[in-house]
């Protein structure tokens, strides 16, 4: 399947909610600790045939890294960014370069290290940063809805529950998984999920009480909302700390994840042997990681490698298409 | 940040606390720079890359420049009215009584305070920076060279790379980077807080000297406890991950004389060569395994050559090599630091004056030597136990062994390892740490045996894949068999371009007169211009086998191990060639026949080429032994220059055409394929090669055409099935992967006309 060779070290990438061929990618100069960003919105269509190669078809700078991206799940040309400097931005697509970023929303003083559009109440999203807390923002709105300030170290994600509108987690280096309703004062919940530093966690998108963690101690644990003294499972396997887990959209047991030991893992978390595959295409850690809503098994993850690679699962993320043989002569 | 907005200090550049916007610039700056603004962002740009603009306020730079959203003004309608599901979102907020929108609001209007404190101010040791430079400025000259951004983002690099090592990150000398304060908290807090995840499984004092190294190296305040970690978290983990780094001391934060510490430790680093050597011993040498193994080593008194931190440091990396061995990822066997990690475990690197630098061969095998003396030397140790163990073996040991073949190799180097590393021998050090965890010293052998097991299972498939190879296989049902003339036949066949047919005919004559070796080459000439090489092949070397002297059937076995590179076979048969032809066999003296060197063979052919410039065919030869060299225009040149003199050769055309598609000419290649099958439109190793040329340029529909009609009239060419399937899942034609498969001619036919 085909890849892509970024400008700068890759930090984060999504499929398009809208178009089956669209990625967005989101990328950072000298590994995000110094220097510039990049996004690239990336086409698919012509790969596989061809040049088997994945096109550009634009791209946003920026003057800090770019921790993440998340589409607009209401506009297919909306397309909004974490930065290190503690910006959100939204850009548009079909607006001309000079109108972009459409809007820099900057109220985090601290860096931003994850976007997540709200799935169920399409004009939401919310920022997670490194100043220990997550807003929730508006497109319409020139500042933040709410802060929700609990965690005592960096916020290093936040997503969206797929069913409840109003239901969010946050995963934070004070090894703590909170669990958000923005109607209510304060986090419903604190898993204290890891002994070490929390990266990353997803819901379950066929299940609104589960959800996955992944940490610095390498581990992703499956809980469950109700009943969270215990994780409901504990999968081991990376050798390093796992950057970024992600729910199956179209199997409830399946997750993704990415980590610092360089490869992506796929897990099935109701098994005993809960390891389904691991791809080691990156050469670097990987840290970005998504899952087609649109194609079942589709595959993208981005590295600091400076490759994106988009696959089938169960495919091999590096065969390109096959070299033609040599000719003969008679 | 457009250009513009950089010289007004338009929005995005507004400071806290300072206004900016009535800049007289900004008139100026509009009516030079008009609307020609191109990016709203003014790029980061590292010092020395380009000017840099003035410094805007700690991480802003963003533009807060409000537009309304095409297609939200619905959107924001709905919610100045809202419909039943946004009000109730709505009253969720104003229910809650902490921070309705009201609340929300008036936090987001209050002015946003200077960032304050630790945790992201503006650095206010400006006096610190000045005498840190001074102590800075008189250190040796730089050692990282090149554009300011290009060593920042190698030592960056060379930082990441070290969290998969744990070998302390080495201080660096670098030129002065010009970086702005904010590039410079930017590096702090970010690489303190990242070290975190990386080093997870090192001790919090390793991440701490990886930090401060690199912000001393960068000439970066380090005080980045800034968002240090949290205490009294990591209870048991973190004892179990570092039981064999050695003492955990918490690190207790002074925030009031925090970096008066930090400096005078860097400051006497810097100035004392030995200190890092120190602060490495103090780190690991405290307690555990590798000070236990420190204090067997001072007892010993074979020590003399190697300071113990060289030896402390050699310990770590050997344990760490033990550690990477265990983790059976390919990746990080293969990975730059393995490999440093492996030499560093070995001694052949070693700390020295600040520095890592490579050891000395003698040192290496006095290291390796001194191992074995401490093996005698420690009576109840393990160490022991494994000396006897190879004692009793009988071996020279692995020691030695390895000595040995390390003198072979020549000096230290990376290529060395990197030789070594290719071969599928696992690293004996790696090995020998793992065998000693593992506690099998006694089976110390079985990977070699392993090893062993593996080149005889090696031999084995080459031996079958040769053997299989020259095997003939007739076909079933020869209705040519008892026909009185089959040579006849097949000739008559062959001229008609039935080559399949032709096959059946020539193979009766060959099982009628095994001895024919006419018959073997016609038979061998009709399977490659069928396009089916094994078969080709099987019948040259039946036709080679009757008649050894044939011209023809030494050139074609020449050109089908040209075709598979099989340079030696190919050289063979060549000069066999020349060896027999009658004007030429002089310039080829049997002797030389044993010990062939392409460069010698080429020349003869040159010669033989001077001698007689009409013969066509020594042009041929010179053209495929080319193609042997990969000296494609040469090889042009030749079949070329042969063409003149045989313009109707078709096999000559396809030759010139393969060579050009060989080097990337495939346009030029596709007008030969089409001279070759104008003359013999029969040709099926043309049409397949015409298909080759339209993959390699990514036409795989076309291609899909010309093997299809190759397959057509040669249904039993097995590589054009395989050709032809590779182009349907490029050309994602997986519908017809299934008629592929069950070579269903007639569906393909009809889907891809030609």
């Amino acid at each position: 399947m085909p890849r892509f060779k970024l400008t700068f070290h890759g930090y984060a990438v999504r499929f398009s909610p809208f178009y089956e061929h669209r990625l967005a990618v989101g990328t950072s100069q000298n590994f995000g600790i110094l220097g510039n960003g990049r996004i690239h919105i990336l086409d698919l269509a012509g790969a596989g045939a061809g040049a088997g190669d994945i096109s550009e078809t634009l791209s946003f700078d920026t003057a800090d890294g770019v921790y993440d991206v998340s589409w607009s799940e209401s506009n297919d040309n909306i397309l909004i960014s974490a930065t290190g400097d503690g910006s959100v931005k939204v850009w548009d697509l079909a607006a001309p370069p000079t109108a972009n970023p459409l809007r820099s929303l900057h109220e985090h003083s601290r860096e931003v290290q994850s976007v997540d559009y709200n799935p169920v109440r399409r004009d939401s999203f919310l920022s997670a940063a490194w100043d220990d807390t997550v807003k929730l923002w508006t497109l319409d709105r020139p500042a933040s809805v709410r802060t929700f300030k609990e965690h005592a170290y960096c916020v290093y994600a936040a997503a969206w529950n797929p069913r409840h509108a109003d239901v969010f987690a946050s995963a934070s280096g004070d090894c703590t998984v909170r669990v958000w309703d923005v109607r209510e004062s304060g986090s419903t919940m604190i898993i204290p999920g890891h002994e070490f530093e929390i990266l990353t966690c997803d819901w379950n998108k066929y299940n609104d009480c589960v959800i996955a963690t992944g940490s610095v101690d390498k581990s992703i644990r499956v809980w469950d909302v109700r009943s969270y003294r215990a994780p409901i499972s504990v999968m081991n396997g990376h050798g390093y700390p796992v950057r970024k887990v992600k729910f199956s959209p179209h199997h409830g047991s399946f997750i993704a994840s990415c980590s610092y030991d360089m490869s992506v893992c796929c897990w099935d978390y109701q098994l005993e042997d809960a390891l389904v595959s691991r791809y080691e295409q990156h050469t670097e850690f990987a840290v970005g990681l998504d899952m087609s809503v649109l194609v079942e098994g589709l595959l993208a993850s981005a590295g600091w490698d400076q490759l994106v690679y988009v696959w089938q699962h169960g495919s091999d993320p590096m065969a390109g298409p096959p070299l033609p043989p040599p000719p003969m002569m008679g | 940040m457009s250009m513009r907005e950089l010289v007004t200090g338009g929005a995005a550049c507004a400071v806290p606390g300072s206004s900016s916007s009535s800049n007289p610039l900004g008139a100026l700056a509009n009516s030079l720079l008009g609307s020609s603004s191109k990016t709203q962002e003014k790029l980061n740009e590292l010092p020395g890359t380009a000017v840099t603009g003035p410094s805007t306020s700690l991480y802003s730079g963003g533009d807060n420049q409000l537009s309304t959203l095409p297609g939200f003004e619905n959107e924001e309608q709905e919610l100045r009215h809202p419909d039943a599901q946004a009000s109730e979102f709505l009253r969720g907020f104003r229910g809650a009584d902490h921070g309705g929108f009201a609340d929300a609001w008036n936090e987001i209007q209050r002015p946003q305070l200077p960032p304050h404190g630790l945790r992201g101010g503006p650095l206010p040791y400006t006096e610190f920076d000045r005498v840190y430079e001074n102590g800075f400025q008189s250190q040796p000259p730089p050692t990282l060279d090149g554009p300011p951004g290009m060593v920042l983002s190698n030592f960056l690099h060379s930082f990441m790379r070290s969290s998969g090592t744990g070998v302390p990150f080495g201080p660096a000398m670098l030129p002065v980077l010009g970086l702005s304060e904010r590039d410079k908290l930017c590096i702090r807090d970010r690489s303190s807080i990242m070290a975190r995840h990386f080093f997870a499984d090192k001790s919090e004092e390793f991440i701490n000297a990886q930090v401060n190294t690199l912000l001393h190296s960068l000439d970066i305040d380090s005080d980045f406890r800034a968002k240090g970690p949290i205490p009294g978290r990591y209870p048991e983990l973190e004892e179990y991950w570092n039981e064999s780094q050695g003492a955990i001391q918490p690190v207790i934060h002074n925030p009031a004389n925090g970096w008066i510490n930090e400096f005078s430790q860097q400051k006497s680093l810097h100035s004392d060569p030995e200190a890092w050597v120190n602060m490495f011993e103090q780190q690991h040498g405290a307690k555990g395994w590798a000070s236990e193994f420190q204090q067997e080593q001072s007892q010993m008194t074979s020590m003399n050559q190697i300071n113990s931190a060289n030896m402390a440091a050699m310990e770590q990396a050997r344990m760490l090599a033990h550690t990477l061995s265990q983790n059976n990822n390919p990746k990080f066997q293969n990975s730059k630091f393995h490999q440093f990690v492996s030499k560093m475990s070995r001694g052949e690197l070693i700390v020295d004056d600040n520095q890592i630098k490579p050891a000395g061969v003698s040192s290496h095998v006095g290291w390796a030597e001194e191992y074995q003396q401490q093996h005698k030397g420690a009576p109840t140790s393990w160490v022991n136990e494994f000396a006897q163990n190879e004692l009793s073996h009988g071996t020279n040991g692995w020691a030695k062994e390895f000595s040995a073949e390390r003198e072979l190799h020549g000096s230290v180097d990376d290529k060395w390892v990197q030789e070594f590393s290719k071969l599928n021998v696992n690293d004996w050090a790696e090995e020998f740490g793992h065998q000693v965890g593992e506690g099998v010293l006694g089976e110390s052998s079985e990977w070699l045996d392993g090893y062993n097991e593996y080149l005889n299972e090696q031999q084995a498939v080459k031996q079958q894949s040769n053997s299989s190879r020259g095997v003939y296989l007739f076909s079933d049902m020869n209705p040519y068999v008892g026909h009185p003339d089959p040579l006849k036949e097949g000739q008559e066949l062959f001229r008609k371009g039935l080559l399949s047919e032709a096959v059946l005919a020539l193979e009766a004559e060959v099982i009628k007169n095994p001895e024919n070796a006419e018959g073997w080459r016609l038979l061998g000439i009709t399977h490659a211009e069928n396009d089916d090489d094994q078969q080709a092949i099987a019948s040259m070397m039946r036709a080679h086998e009757v008649d050894p002297t044939n011209l023809e059937v030494l050139l074609a076995l020449g050109v089908s191990h040209t075709n598979e590179l099989e340079q030696a076979e190919a050289l063979k048969y060549l000069y066999g060639w020349l060896q027999h032809h009658p004007k030429y066999g002089t310039l080829a003296p049997p002797e030389q026949s044993a010990s062939l060197f392409f460069a010698d063979v080429a020349g003869l052919f040159n010669e033989a080429a001077r001698l007689s410039p009409d013969d066509a065919d020594v042009h041929i030869v010179l053209g495929v032994l080319y193609n042997l060299s990969r000296e494609f225009d040469s090889a042009i040149k030749s079949f070329q220059s042969a063409l003149k003199l045989k313009p109707r050769d078709y096999s000559l055309w396809n030759k010139l055409g393969a060579t050009q598609a060989n080097s990337v000419q495939s346009a030029d290649a596709l007008l030969a394929y089409q001279q070759a099958l104008d003359l013999k439109p029969n040709y099926v190793r043309a049409w397949a090669n015409m298909g080759i040329s339209f993959a390699n340029q990514g036409l795989y529909e076309d291609s899909i055409r010309y093997y299809v009609r190759a397959l057509a009239m040669n249904p039993k060419a097995d590589n054009a099935w395989q050709y032809l399937r590779i182009s349907l899942s490029c050309a994602s034609r997986n519908d017809m992967l299934e008629a592929c498969d069950s070579r269903n001619l007639d569906v393909l036919q009809r889907e891809f006309p030609l």
